[in-house]
C-alpha cells in the first residue's frame, strides 16, 4: 500500500515538475533571447574582425582585438577615469542623499513639497540633463560661473580643465542619482523599529551619536545595496558625458563606455567593441557579485 | 474619510503633473541640441530650422520650379512609371529636396518616397541597408567624410556616365576643383548638394571702431583678434577648440604647410609645420572668450552671433543663422571673407554629397530626379528654397544673389587655391578621435605642443596603417 502511494506520489511530483517545466519554458525561452544569445555572440563578436562597414565578412582573429584594444593604455586609461568619477560621484551622493533623507523623516513643515521637488531630477532624460548642464557649465554664459562671480570667487573651466571637467560630469550625475540614494535611505529609515532608537535618547545619547551609532549601523545593509547600485550605475555612465564633454579635454573624461562606444559606433568596429564590452564586463563582475551577497544579506 | 484624504490625493497628483510637464517641457527643449552636438562639418544647420522652412520651402519652390521648368508632357499619375525612394538626413537641403518633389512627380509621374534619419544613425543605416543588397534606396544623401566608407565598399554608383551626357545638370557650371568634391578613387560617386567652405567671419561694427580690416594671413588674424581683445572692445576670435577641434586644427596644418599623413599613409603630425599651426591654435585661445577650451563646432557660430566676438572662422553653411533675427541681434554688422592664408593657399572644403546607391533598382529615374532638382535650370530655385548654397559659378557670379548673400562669392574657389576635404579615409572616425584627444589635450595645458604632436604620430601610426587592412 505504501509502495503504491509513493508512486503515485512520484508520478505525481514528475507529473507537477514537467507542468512546471512547461509553464515557465516561455520566461526560459525569452531569458536566453534577451541575455544568454546576445552575451555569447558578444564573446563570438569580441574573437572576430567584423567592421558595419566592410562589405566582406570578418574573419576569425582569436584574441587579437584584446591584445590590440583591451591589453592597452587607452582601456587602461579608461577604466580609471570611470573608477575616479565614479568615486568623486559617490563622495557627493552618499552623505547628500543620506542627509537629505534624514531631514525629509523628520516630517518638518512643506517636507511633502521638497521631497516631490527633490525627486524631479530622477524623473528627467540624461541627455536632457547633461544639455541643462552643458548650458549652465559653459565657462562665458553659465549661470554656475555667474554665480561664482557673485560671490567673489574665481570662475571656473568647467569643461575644458582635466579636473574641472571630472568634477563637472560626477556633479551632473549626482544631481540625477542624490533622489535615488535619498529615496532608498528614507524608505530604509521609515522601516526602522523606533525602540532602540528611543532607548538611546533616554539613556542621553545626542543626536548625532543616535545617528552614528544606532540609526547607521541598521541602516547600513540597505546602504550597502544602494552603494552598490550606485557603483554599478555609475560605471555604465555614458549619456551625460556624451553630451557634455565627449570625453575630452584631451582623455580627461574618456570612459569604458564611450571608449567602447566610439569604437563600436563610431569607427563602426564591432569585434573590438565587443572584446572591450567582455572585458569591461569580467572586470567589473566582482562588483556584481559584491551587490549580489549585499542583496542576500538585507533579504 | 474620502474627503479628508483628497486633498492630499489632489496635492499629489498636482506635483505629479508638474513634474511630468517639466520633465517633457526640458527633454523636448534638449532634442534639437542634442542633433546639434551630432552635426559634423557638413550638417551645420539644424533640424529644428529645416522642418520650420519645409512647408514654405515647398510653396516657394512649386513657383519658382513653374516658371524655370519646360511645361510636362502629360505622362498620367505620379507611380505611374514607377517609384523611388530616397534618404535623407534632416537639413535645411533635406527641406529643399522635399519641396521639389511634388513637381518633379507631376513632371515625371514617377512616385517619389522619402525618409529622414537623424545624422547620428545616418550612416550606420545606409552601410546596413547597402550591405544587404535589396535596393532600399535609389537615391540617398550623406556626409563626404563617408564618401571613402561608401567607395571603398562599392556601395555607390558611379555618376560618370549620367554627367557626361547631361547638359542640364552641367557639370561644367563647376570650378575644376569643386568638380571633384563627390570623387572617390577617380569615380564621382556624389553630387554636391551644399559647398561650405571654411571662411573668414568679422563684426564689422568692432572692425571700423578699431580700423581694422579682414585679415588676409594668418599673422594678421591674430593682430586683429590680439587689437581687440587688448582695446578692452571685444573678445579677439573663436576657434572650437574643444570637441570639433579637429577641423580648425586640420585646416591650420594645410595652411601653414604641413599634411597629416605622406602618400606611404605614414603620419606626419609632428612635422614643423603642424607644429607651428597647433602653437597658433593655442596662441588664439589667449584672445578667445573665457572657457573657450571646451568650444565646439556650434558654440563657435552661435556665441559669435550673441557675444562681441571680433572675428571667427567657420564653414559657409552656417550663413543662414546671420539672417535670422531670432539667433543674432548683429545681423547686419556681420562680413565675411576669405580665410587668411598660410604658407599655403588652401580651401578646406565641406558640405553635403547625394548620391544613387549601388544596389538601387530605378538608377534612371533616380538620376532624372537629381538631375531635376540639382539641375542648373532650377538653382535659383533650390538656393531659395532655403537649402545651403551649391558653389555653381552661375551661383556665385550672379550679381543680384551675391548682393543679397555676400558670401556666395567665396563659394568661387580659384583654380590657385588648392581644395582640402576631410581625408578620404575609412579610419577617418578614428583618426579624428585620436586628433580631438590629443589637441585638445595640448590645448588644456596637459602636455606641451611637441609631446602632444609626437605621441599623437604614434597613436595615428597603427590606425593608418590598417586603412588597407
Amino acid at each position: 500500500m505504501d509502495a503504491g502511494l509513493s508512486v503515485a506520489a512520484r508520478r505525481s511530483g514528475r507529473r507537477l515538475r514537467r507542468r512546471v517545466a512547461l509553464l515557465t519554458l516561455p520566461s526560459w525561452a525569452m531569458l536566453a533571447a534577451l541575455f544568454a544569445v546576445p552575451i555569447v555572440v558578444g564573446v563570438y563578436l569580441s574573437t572576430r574582425s567584423d567592421k558595419i562597414g566592410a562589405f566582406v565578412p570578418g574573419r576569425g582573429v582569436g584574441l587579437d582585438n584584446y591584445r590590440r584594444d583591451v591589453f592597452d593604455s587607452s582601456f587602461v586609461g579608461a577604466l580609471a577615469t570611470t573608477l575616479i568619477i565614479t568615486f568623486i560621484g559617490l563622495a557627493i551622493q552618499l552623505p547628500v542623499g543620506i542627509g537629505l533623507a534624514m531631514l525629509l523623516h523628520r516630517n518638518l513643515r512643506g517636507t511633502r513639497l521638497f521631497r516631490t521637488a527633490l525627486l524631479l531630477p530622477m524623473l528627467l532624460t540624461p541627455v536632457a540633463v547633461g544639455l541643462m548642464w552643458r548650458f549652465m557649465l559653459d565657462a562665458d554664459l553659465g549661470v554656475i560661473n555667474w554665480l561664482l562671480d557673485e560671490v567673489g570667487l574665481s570662475r571656473i573651466g568647467w569643461l575644458g580643465e582635466k579636473w574641472a571637467a571630472r568634477v563637472a560630469v560626477a556633479l551632473v550625475d549626482s544631481w540625477q542619482s542624490i533622489p535615488f540614494v535619498m529615496l532608498m535611505t528614507l524608505a530604509a529609515l521609515a522601516a526602522l523599529p523606533e525602540a532602540p532608537l528611543e532607548a538611546a535618547r533616554v539613556d542621553g545619547a545626542t543626536s548625532w551619536r543616535v545617528f552614528r551609532h544606532v540609526t547607521l549601523p541598521m541602516l547600513r545593509p540597505v546602504l550597502y545595496v544602494t552603494l552598490m547600485i550606485r557603483v554599478v550605475d555609475s560605471l555604465k555612465l555614458f549619456d551625460i558625458i556624451f553630451i557634455l564633454t565627449r570625453g575630452a579635454p584631451g582623455k580627461a573624461t574618456e570612459t569604458v563606455g564611450l571608449l567602447t562606444y566610439n569604437t563600436g559606433f563610431n569607427f563602426l568596429e564591432t569585434g573590438r567593441a565587443a572584446a572591450l564590452g567582455v572585458a569591461t564586463a569580467i572586470v567589473t563582475l566582482p562588483i556584481y557579485v559584491m551587490w549580489l551577497r549585499a542583496q542576500r544579506r538585507t533579504a | 474619510m474620502r474627503s479628508n484624504s483628497s486633498p492630499a490625493r489632489m496635492r499629489r497628483w498636482a506635483a505629479f503633473m508638474t513634474a511630468g510637464a517639466l520633465a517633457v517641457t526640458v527633454a523636448a527643449c534638449g532634442g534639437d541640441d542634442q542633433e546639434a552636438v551630432e552635426t559634423t562639418a557638413a550638417a551645420v544647420e539644424t533640424t529644428a530650422a529645416a522642418v520650420e522652412t519645409t512647408a514654405a520651402a515647398v510653396e516657394t519652390t512649386a513657383a519658382a520650379v513653374e516658371t524655370t521648368a519646360a511645361p510636362a508632357e502629360d505622362c498620367g499619375e505620379p507611380g505611374d512609371k514607377g517609384e523611388i525612394n530616397i534618404f535623407l538626413i534632416p537639413s535645411p537641403s533635406s527641406s529643399a529636396i522635399q519641396s521639389f518633389i511634388p513637381a518633379f512627380e507631376e513632371a515625371s509621374c514617377v512616385k517619389v518616397n522619402f525618409s529622414e534619419t537623424p545624422y547620428g544613425e545616418a550612416h550606420q543605416k545606409q552601410l546596413l541597408a547597402y550591405q544587404q543588397g535589396d535596393g532600399q534606396y535609389d537615391v540617398a544623401q550623406f556626409d563626404n567624410t563617408f564618401l571613402a566608407a561608401f567607395g571603398a565598399a562599392g556601395a555607390m554608383s558611379p555618376l560618370d556616365d549620367y554627367l557626361a551626357a547631361s547638359t542640364e545638370y552641367d557639370i561644367s557650371d563647376f570650378s575644376a576643383g569643386q568638380q571633384e568634391y563627390g570623387k572617390y578613387d577617380g569615380q564621382t560617386l556624389g553630387l554636391t548638394l551644399s559647398t561650405e567652405p571654411m571662411i573668414q567671419w568679422y563684426r564689422t561694427d568692432l572692425y571700423d571702431e578699431l580700423g581694422l580690416t579682414p585679415a588676409t594671413t594668418w599673422d594678421e588674424y591674430l593682430a586683429n583678434a590680439k587689437a581687440l581683445k587688448e582695446a578692452g572692445k571685444a573678445d579677439g576670435t573663436l576657434m572650437g577648440f574643444g570637441p570639433n577641434v579637429s577641423w580648425w586644427w586640420m585646416t591650420l596644418v594645410w595652411s601653414f604647410g604641413g599634411q597629416l599623413y605622406d602618400e606611404n599613409l605614414n603620419p606626419t603630425v609632428n612635422s614643423p609645420e603642424a607644429i607651428a599651426a597647433t602653437a597658433y591654435l593655442k596662441e588664439l585661445l589667449q584672445y578667445a572668450p573665457e572657457g573657450a577650451v571646451s568650444a565646439n563646432g556650434d558654440d563657435v557660430m552661435f556665441k559669435f552671433l550673441s557675444q562681441d566676438i571680433g572675428s571667427i572662422v567657420q564653414y559657409s553653411g552656417y550663413y543662414g543663422f546671420v539672417k535670422d533675427p531670432s539667433f543674432t541681434e548683429f545681423g547686419d554688422a556681420i562680413g565675411t571673407a576669405k580665410m587668411p592664408l598660410g604658407a599655403a593657399d588652401i580651401t578646406h572644403l565641406a558640405g553635403w554629397n547625394i548620391g544613387v546607391p549601388a544596389d538601387s533598382q530605378n538608377k534612371d529615374a533616380a538620376w532624372a530626379f537629381l538631375e531635376f532638382v540639382l539641375g542648373k535650370s532650377n538653382a535659383k530655385a533650390y538656393l531659395d528654397s532655403g537649402a545651403a548654397a551649391i558653389g555653381r559659378t552661375s551661383i556665385t557670379g550672379d550679381a543680384e544673389l551675391v548682393a543679397a548673400n555676400p558670401y556666395l562669392e567665396l563659394l568661387s574657389i580659384p583654380d590657385s587655391s588648392r581644395i582640402e576635404r576631410y581625408p578620404q579615409l575609412k579610419v577617418w572616425p578614428e583618426m579624428d578621435v585620436a586628433i580631438v584627444q590629443a589637441v585638445t589635450g595640448i590645448l588644456s595645458d596637459q602636455t606641451s605642443v611637441e609631446d602632444g604632436l609626437n605621441q599623437l604620430n604614434e597613436d595615428l601610426a597603427p590606425i593608418l596603417a590598417a586603412e588597407n587592412g
